[in-house]
């Protein structure tokens, strides 16, 4: 294998990344100028090219279809917002769990370290194991949502209806259970839900998400492709 | 418009390009100030394409390789215009400030 063949094979690798539909308009001519920007006799992809295709790669499937109207822009950067709050949380938990660990200790001075595992494992635990699911649920619906799918508007509607009810629930068993800070969060978050539910149930919004009889998700067994 | 954009339509606000051609035109516009990278560009131009500000005007096979030429839109130019006569106005007004008498201040 020669230097140029090692060196093509490094920038399909990285081509790889881009979406398909892009690949099947650009990859060959981008490839090209790839090759013909390269320095004599370089044998690898440096790793500012990389970081370049990469980029390009996830701004490429990122990118919302020119038909997107802006209500539905609008509702995709607000679950981008309640994906970084999730990770705030995370965050937050994670740094601030030494400091809760002494305000409990302060509070309850005899807590021995078998109980302060149990506390861990009924309160901070679950926080930090479900943020980052919860943000990866959110960025996956904005994905989705920001490319008309029917059922994800219907998925995003049916999480913000099951997230309203924990909320009011966890409320009516008493505001105690509730540090101010986990309410403040919790309350954030669901006017974040809230705002992005009724932008793509508005009426400009509604147009993009007509299901289409030919989308995979919908189509019947044996009937035509 | 961002300026890696506003840069992109320029190079072919004249005539059409290939990629490698815009590359080259950005740096000279811009007097080797901005150099984007092949990934950078092929992203805009794949995002300007489907918003309809430049097409493909023609394709050729180069030792082997696709080189596709682009050229503005109706609507590319008109874009271009009008960020072009905003940064005009814009500069206009900056100078003017600076040097009230008409000549630029140094």
């Amino acid at each position: 294998m020669n230097d140029r063949e090692g060196l093509e094979r490094g920038y399909r690798r990285l081509l790889a990344c881009y979406p398909r539909e892009f690949r099947r308009e650009n990859e060959e001519e981008l490839l090209g100028v790839l090759l013909s920007t390269a320095a004599g006799g370089q044998r690898r992809v440096g790793i500012a090219e990389a970081a370049d295709l990469i980029r390009g790669a996830l701004r490429a499937r990122l990118r919302l279809p020119r038909q997107c109207p802006p209500t539905v822009r609008a509702a995709v950067r607000l679950m981008y917002a309640g994906a970084a709050c999730e990770l705030g949380i995370l965050v937050t938990v994670i740094v601030t769990e030494s400091s809760v660990r002494s305000a409990i200790l302060a509070r309850y001075p005899g807590l021995t370290a078998a109980q302060w595992h149990a506390v861990v494992l009924t309160h901070l635990l679950p926080d930090e194991i479900g943020a980052p699911v919860v943000a990866g649920v959110w960025l996956w619906l904005a994905w989705a949502n920001g490319r008309g799918r029917y059922w994800a508007r219907v998925v995003f509607a049916a999480i913000f209806g099951v997230a309203t009810l924990s909320l009011l629930s966890a409320l009516a068993e008493g505001a105690t259970t509730f540090a101010p800070a986990d309410l403040v969060a919790g309350a954030a978050i669901w006017i974040v839900h809230a705002a992005a539910v009724l932008l793509i149930f508005s009426k400009p919004s509604a147009p993009f998400f007509q299901p289409n009889p030919n989308a995979r998700f919908f189509r019947v067994a044996g009937s035509p492709q | 418009m961002q300026e890696a954009t506003f840069l992109i339509l320029t190079a072919l606000a004249a005539d059409s390009q290939h990629g490698y051609g815009i590359l080259a035109d950005v740096s000279q516009i811009s007097g080797g100030r901005v150099r984007l990278r092949p990934g950078t560009l092929y992203t805009a131009l794949d995002r300007l394409r489907g918003d309809g500000l430049i097409m493909v005007d023609r394709e050729e096979i180069v030792e082997g390789r696709l080189r596709r030429y682009y050229r503005l839109t109706g609507e590319g130019g008109e874009r271009l215009a009008a960020e072009a006569a905003r940064l005009q106005a814009n500069a206009h007004a900056a100078l003017s400030r600076l040097n009230p008498a008409g000549g630029i201040a140094t």
